[in-house]
């Protein structure tokens, strides 16, 4: 099977002011989105206390807010997990709008406050009742509470763990107390259980508190890596292909990914984390790839073509490696869209910033690098002639 | 059939057990990363301008004392900050002695100069850096001895850059309490009590008229052992931490759990000329500048004590773990804190294996439609590369993370992309009217360059986010690292052997199935 029938023959390099103005039209809505909201930050960056709680129950966002606002946080970001009965309760600052007069104890305390917020009027009065939340207790703290209520050690100890494999299902909560029967829970055992614990309606799945200054070092860090890997791609390609415009032109090209990718992390108001950066530093690695493989032809064939003009040469190029661009792209596309749809919360953001970028990658290897190519034509061939 | 394949065949074989052997069973052999089993991820800094502090408050006494010897008249010794002392008031006949017989000789770790009639002493750069390494060392030693002492099992306890310690407790199932141990400077102190209690600090200051004496400080009572009040006592210790010998599980006379511990001969010694001399007065018991227990002194103190109070079992236990590991030499605080429950990462593992597979069988099914049979060859590469990474992985010891999982994905993607151009490189050469075997040959020759510069600078910014990322980051960079350094040897020359193995017999191929 094959995409062309015979090698296709596009003309591509005269079509690039289109390409240009539509890089452009990216970036500037990007760069519009950036002057007027900014970044959304994760906590990486900010500093501050992520929350993912599991409800029992169906909740949504407005009801947390109103829960968490009648106790005074009306700060927090409330956002649910797409089609689950979960959440992400995030706030960034605890004094206001001074992040570095956060220590980190004060994040302890609102994820303790939040926590508390959480609870319904049913379960604070079991709280009180000194009865155990089977669903917001760890497993130590639960075989530690038996203990006390004179359940044996060996058995404490077995039912603990018993009850942390309920909860390893997808919600994280036990429903019911027959669920522990279910499990293997003595029954003698288990009717100590029901007479001196609950079972609340949410469970803390992850709590994540970053101290306000880690995110300054990680910001001063990333940008390091970023500058660091660019230069080290310029110098290498240029190096490679003994000409610096060829580096130039790559880390032009890369340079224009990125900012694709970040004016859509801006756009759809993702939030800028350690995976956005992930994504963007794998794609500058990886969206190189292609240019590479342009180049390398367009080194051969400025060889067997020397009487041709650049733009013919460079459209030859652009279509004798067309099939290779797009499949190649096409392979790690296909990966990626997997992990988008299947991988779940915990690396969308990194799904989503390779989304965008290997197809950016893709057009603007032959869109930015040979563009730039063409536009510096002259010293190129005065360099070839030499 | 080539000969050459008679070293490549067994080459390729070797390889396949090795990794197998590395990663087989993978159970045992894979370890996961707390993002996939749960559990709790600290990154503490140790304060060591504290540590700098209480070393340059010993070598403040040490040098008014070492002055008073020498008979050099001074006004004031103060510590400026925590690596600067500042001598005032000296005469300038005294200047010689002052250099020679006391700074040259007893304060070699210091620079110094004057600063108009103040004589300005520096700690030297070097060794503030040895201090301050020392402090880190002496910390990650306690922290690692209360964790061991908890009963983690494989915990993961690192430096981390300068003064950053990581801590990685998998599976914890207490993490209030963990933090608190982790943390807990534990600086035991016998102190004598000057006056107290008092309600308020107000009330304190009251009894002093409203100044309190240079020599004594005010710290409040433990609420959970004592009632609530402050005391004033005296600034030094009568006995401190670095006395302690052991610390143990006791009973006070009612038979309630409390605190015993024994102190060294030097402690003792110390302890028995204070109580002698001061019958019927307090004496405090100080454990990270809160008062735990207060007593009057009935007789003359020896090496055993207790501190009995409301203590539960549970506080007993952890109390005496934290003066068992050591005080810490500075105070920590926490930079960054994880925990994850145990669903949380069952879920992410489910998740996982599900876009794997997603990934995978988009990728085979369109390597097979689209080049047929030598689209097999490629899928058995991708697979023998999976094969080596998860190999590489185990080897490594590397953990297994939830972006390393994407990044695994992410090679399946990589990994064929090295075919991809060896096949579309063979096509080419075949649409120039060349042999099917000297197209092989010649699409194998001219896309290795490519493929081996794209990788490298796949590499490079992989290596750069290795660099700024932390533990699951990293995880990441090194699965896609060891992920396309195999491709390099499954798409290069694992396809090639397999190219060989096909068409190698047969004289003349009439048709390549591309």
């Amino acid at each position: 099977m094959n995409i062309f029938k015979k090698e296709p023959n596009i003309k591509f390099l005269n079509k690039r002011f289109y390409a240009f103005g539509l890089s452009l039209l990216i970036i500037l809505t990007g760069l519009g989105v950036y002057l007027t909201k900014g970044f959304a930050v994760g906590i990486d960056f900010s500093g501050g206390t992520l929350l993912e709680v599991s409800f029992r129950d169906p909740m949504n966002v407005s009801k947390i807010r109103a829960i968490l606002a009648g106790q005074g946080m009306t700060n927090a970001q409330i956002t649910q997990v797409v089609r689950e009965n979960k959440f992400f309760i995030k706030t960034v600052s605890v004094s206001g709008n001074n992040i570095k007069d956060d220590s980190i104890e004060d994040h302890e305390v609102i994820a303790r406050k939040i926590k508390s917020a959480l609870m319904t009027a049913e379960e604070k009065t079991s709280t009180q009742r000194e009865l155990l939340d089977l669903n917001t207790n760890a497993e130590g703290e639960i075989e530690l509470f038996l203990r006390s209520r004179a359940v044996a050690p060996e058995e404490a100890r077995e039912a603990s763990r018993l009850i942390n494999q309920v909860k390893k299902n997808e919600t994280g909560l036990i429903r019911s107390y027959d669920e522990l029967a279910k499990a293997g829970v003595k029954q003698n055992t288990l009717k100590q259980i029901r007479e001196t614990t609950y079972l609340g309606n949410f469970a803390v799945l992850k709590t994540e508190i970053v101290g306000p200054q880690v995110g300054k070092m990680l910001q001063e860090k990333v940008t390091w890596a970023c500058i660091w890997a660019l230069l080290s791609i310029l110098v290498y390609i240029g190096f490679r292909f003994k000409a610096i415009l060829y580096g130039l032109s790559g880390v032009l090209t890369l340079f224009h990914d990125v900012l694709v990718c970040l004016s859509f992390v801006l756009f759809f108001r993702i939030e800028m984390s350690l995976q956005v950066v992930a994504g963007l530093l794998t794609i500058v690695g990886f969206s190189i790839n292609d240019t590479i493989v342009v180049f390398e032809r367009l080194w051969e064939n400025l060889r067997s073509m020397r009487k041709e003009n650049l733009e013919v040469i460079l459209d030859k190029t652009l279509n004798q490696t067309l099939s290779r661009t797009v499949i190649t792209s096409l392979t790690v596309f296909l990966t990626v869209l997997s992990l988008f749809i299947f991988g779940g919360e915990a690396i969308r953001s990194f799904a989503f910033v390779m989304l965008v970028g290997v197809i950016a990658g893709s057009y603007s290897t032959i869109y930015q690098s040979c563009a730039w190519l063409k536009t510096w034509e002259k010293s190129l061939l005065r360099r070839k002639k030499s | 059939m080539e000969k050459s394949l008679n070293w490549r065949i067994p080459l390729v074989l070797i390889v396949i057990i090795l990794a197998v052997i590395a990663f087989y069973p993978p159970a045992k052999k894979i370890s996961l990363g707390l993002d996939l089993k749960g559990g709790m991820h600290l990154t503490l800094q140790v304060l060591t301008d504290e540590a700098l502090a209480v070393q340059t408050d010993m070598q403040v006494d040490q040098l008014r004392s070492s002055l008073k010897e020498n008979s050099i008249k001074y006004e004031k010794v103060i510590r400026k900050d925590y690596h600067t002392i500042e001598i005032s008031g000296t005469l300038p006949e005294n200047e010689r002695d002052l250099r020679t017989a006391v700074l040259d000789k007893s304060f070699q770790d210091w620079t110094y100069y004057f600063s108009g009639p103040v004589l300005v002493m520096k700690l030297k750069e070097n060794i503030e850096r040895t201090l301050r390494d020392q402090a880190v060392l002496q910390a990650l030693e306690t922290v690692r001895n209360r964790v061991d002492e908890l009963g983690v099992s494989e915990p993961t306890i690192q430096r981390e850059r300068n003064d950053k310690i990581l801590v990685e407790l998998p599976g914890i199932d207490n993490p209030g309490r963990v933090k608190s141990l982790i943390k807990s400077t534990a600086m035991l102190e016998f102190r004598a009590v000057a006056a107290g209690p008092f309600a308020t600090r107000e009330e304190a200051l009251k009894n002093y008229n409203g100044v309190l004496p240079d020599d004594l400080e005010l710290l409040p009572t433990n609420p959970r052992r004592l009632q609530e009040g402050i005391y004033a006592m005296p600034k030094a210790a009568v006995v401190s931490g670095t006395d302690l010998r052991k610390s143990r599980r006791a009973q006070d006379d009612y038979g309630y759990p409390a605190v015993g511990f024994t102190l060294d001969s030097q402690g003792a010694k110390k302890i028995e000329k204070f109580s002698s001399a001061n019958i019927g007065k307090l004496m405090a018991i100080v454990l990270d500048d809160r008062i735990e227990s207060v007593a009057t002194i009935e007789g003359t103190l020896g090496f055993e004590s207790i501190i009995k109070g409301r203590f539960t079992y549970e506080e007993v236990d952890d109390m005496v773990l934290v003066l068992n590991s050591g005080a810490l030499p500075a105070p920590m605080r926490y930079l960054e804190e994880q925990t994850i429950g145990p669903s949380l990462g069952a879920d992410s593992i489910r998740k996982g294996i599900l876009a794997s597979v997603g990934g995978l069988v988009l990728v085979i099914g369109f390597m097979l439609v689209y080049y047929k049979a030598a689209g097999l060859n490629s899928v058995l590469a991708l697979i023998l590369n999976m094969v080596i990474l998860m190999g590489g992985l185990a080897m490594i010891k590397a953990t297994l993370t939830v972006p390393g999982i994407a990044g695994i994905i992410l090679s399946i993607g990589m990994a064929v992309d090295a075919n991809v151009l060896i096949f579309e490189r063979i096509r080419e050469e075949l649409g120039l009217g060349k042999a099917p075997k000297s197209a092989i040959e010649a699409g194998f020759k001219k896309a290795f360059r490519v493929i081996a510069d794209s990788n490298l600078t796949t590499i490079i910014a992989a290596v750069f986010l290795f660099s700024v990322g932390s533990g699951p980051i990293r995880g990441f960079a090194i699965t896609l690292i060891i992920g396309i350094m195999a491709s390099m040897f499954t798409a290069v020359f694992v396809s090639r052997v397999l190219f060989d193995l096909t068409y190698g017999r047969q004289k003349s191929i009439k048709k390549l199935s591309i």
